[in-house]
Order: C-alpha cells, then structure tokens, then sequence
C-alpha cells in the first residue's frame, strides 16, 4: 500500500468517526438524519473504489473495537460487537467493498454525469443495501434466535432511510468524480 | 475524543490484552454453546458484578451500555411475539453477559495497549507482503489528528454556505468536504515520507 492510499483511507475513515459527530442535517422532507454512518459506508466505496474503501471502513472498526467512542451517538468498544446488531457493523466492510468494486467496474470518466450517477446509485445499492443486510440480517437470524424470515421482516423498516442515503451517495459520488476523481480509469 | 479506558489498577486491568482477548473469545463461544437459562443468568450476574469492579460510577457504567442493552431488549421483545419466553431469554442472557465482559475488557485496557497488540497480531501477515504491520498505529494516529481538522472545516463550510443565502443540504456539504479533505493526502502522505515515518515508504 502507497503512503498516498495508506493516507487517503484514514482520513476517509476519519470523515466516517466525524460524520456520527456532526448535528444530522434533515433531507429535505423526509426526517432521516444524515449523521447515520451507512452513508459514510457507501461514500467510502464510491469515492475511494472496493480496496482502499473497505480499509477505510475497517480502520473505523478497528477504532470502535480498541474502545474508542466513535460510532454515532458515542458509541464503541468491544460490548457493541456484542449488539445483536453487530451483523451490520461487520458486514459495512464487505458492503463497501462490494460498493466500491462495483463503481469501479460501471463508472468511467468518458461517461455522462446522469449515467454515472445511476451508476453509482446501483452499486451504493448492492453494496450498502443488498450486500450489508445479507450480513447484518444472517447474523441477527443467528445470534438472536429469530429465524431468517423475522429478522428480515424486522429489518425492512430500515430499508427505506437506506435507499435515501444511497442517492445521497450516488449524487456525491458523482460530484467527487468530477472534482477529484480517485477510481482507478478503467483500462 | 474521550476513549472509554477507565484508569485504575483492578485486577482486570493488570491481566495481559492478550489473556483478556482470548477469555473474551473463549466466553463468546461457550454463551453459545449453553441453553441453561440457569447457567446464562449465573453468566449475565458474575460478568456484572466484574463490569462493576472496574471502577465506573454506577450512571456512567450505565450509560455506557444503554444503546445496546436497548438493542437487546428490543429484539428480545420481538422474540417473544413469536417464542415462548425461555427461548426468548436465551439470546438476552447470552447477549447481556457477552456485552458486560466486552465491556470490562475495553474499560481495563488502554488505547495503547490495544494498539501494540493489533500490531502484534498483524506481524505474522507481514510475511504475505500486503500488511506492514506498523502502517496500523500510523492509520490509527491519522485519524485521531484529522477528526477535529474535518469537523472544524465542515462548519467553516456550512457557515460560508449560510452567509451566501445558499441552500444547506447533505450533497452541498459533503461533497466540498470530501474533496477538500482528500486533497490534502497528497501532502499529508508527502510530508510522512519526507520524515522517513514508514521505515521503507513506498
């Protein structure tokens, strides 16, 4: 790993912890907080790409699990891996990386700003819906003795919020490639 | 930013990070191995009254611990919709005394502590070539010194946007914030190098 992508994923990592500590700015009419720090999984895939994304979300973790309070609302330490919960937590890694992976496969400088923003509205998606629920839900089903089908159920009021921080991550997406693109150009 | 050591010379805090880790890791697996309700709630009492030792007052050792005891109630709760009460019990139990032990490890062991043994445990993949396993207290160090650096230049851009009459929303914030910050690698990842701070800096 580079010195520039070693920096590049902390401070990323350091947007993450700052984003659970900013007063939430409303979105418009909907009243979803943007302090949630999904968003910051899904803005981590888009603007640094699978690899240095899912560093930048596991740098996070790491932070939370050496007791540090730096998850939304105060939280950390090791007990919040013991949330029923935690499902999530793990899966903002793999979810990233997925997010990531995909903008970097679907989005390329050549293209137009609504194509790209499509495109990273379907991969912020899959990745930071589709892929982190896959996660979080397996564990839930698992750990909380809920059965798969509950757990999903359960988990689907959150779904909406989701897909409004995944605009809100397509549309910055878009904006850092224009200003300061970081993907790697598709060969 | 306050991290969530508790200072103090308990006998939990002179135990090795090490030995803590593994007990954790040790306890976690034999929670889930039990239905004993007897058995978890004798669990939930002794990882209690260890969390208690620590040294917290009792409101701040409290308060620590509400979001996630909340979590837990909550899909006890939902549990027991659809389960009668002792399958419902096992997953609180199990979770509650889970969580006091995390707790107790994370209040015994110092931020530096916890970072040496990160980087211990990273040192066998250095052999893989793709982890230097000092790169962890380094990306570590960085993120501590810019979170008040992006929290400062969020509200310098927030109140620049409010002095101009302009619209204040997650897309008009985020995006400058993002890129102001990411530009500034070039030097910060500049200036590591100069000072030889990564031994072999690539």
């Amino acid at each position: 790993m580079s010195t520039r992508d070693l920096v590049l994923t902390a401070l990323f990592a350091a947007i993450i912890v700052a984003l659970g500590l900013l007063p939430p700015i409303s979105l418009g009419f909907i009243p979803v907080p943007i302090t949630a720090q999904s968003l910051g999984v899904m803005m981590a895939g888009v603007v640094l790409g699978a690899r240095r994304g899912a560093i930048a979300v596991l740098i996070v973790l790491l932070l939370v699990a050496i007791g540090l309070p730096v998850l939304s609302g105060g939280r950390g330490g090791l007990a919040i891996f013991a949330s029923p919960t935690a499902g999530f937590l793990v899966g903002w890694i793999f979810g990233a990386f997925v997010t990531g992976y995909l903008s970097e496969r679907l989005v390329d400088d050549k293209q137009s700003g609504l194509v790209q923003t499509v495109s990273f509205f379907l991969a912020a998606m899959i990745g930071g819906i589709v892929v982190l629920y896959a996660f979080g839900i397996t564990y839930l089903a698992a750990v909380a003795g809920l059965g798969f089908t509950k757990a999903f159920v359960g988990s689907m009021a959150f779904i909406p919020g989701d897909v409004i921080k995944a605009v809100v991550a397509a549309l910055l997406g878009r904006a850092v490639m224009a200003g300061y693109p970081l993907l790697p150009a598709r060969a | 930013m306050q991290s969530l050591y508790v200072e103090g010379n308990s006998r939990m805090h002179r135990l090795s990070p090490r030995a803590k880790l593994l007990s954790l890791a040790a306890f976690a697996i034999l929670l889930f191995m039990s239905h004993n309700l007897l058995l978890l709630s004798g669990a939930v009492l002794v990882t209690a009254a260890l969390y208690g030792k620590i040294g917290l007052p009792l409101g701040e050792a409290l308060r620590r611990l509400r979001p996630i005891l909340l979590a837990i109630t909550v899909v006890g709760l939902f549990n027991l919709i659809f389960n009668p009460w002792q399958a419902a019990l096992v997953p609180v139990l199990r979770l509650t005394a889970l969580m006091l032990l995390a707790a107790s490890v994370t209040g015994t062991t110092s931020i530096t502590e916890f970072i040496d043994e990160v980087t211990a445990l990273a040192r066998p993949l250095e052999r893989t070539g793709r982890v230097r396993a000092d790169d962890i207290g380094l990306a570590l160090g960085l993120v501590l010194r810019f979170v008040p650096e992006i929290v400062n230049r969020y509200q310098a851009i927030r109140e620049a946007h409010t002095a101009r009459g302009l619209k204040v929303g997650p897309t008009s914030l985020l995006a400058p914030l993002i890129i102001l910050t990411l530009k500034d690698a070039d030097n910060v990842a500049a200036a590591i190098d100069a000072r030889r701070i990564r031994r072999h800096g690539s």
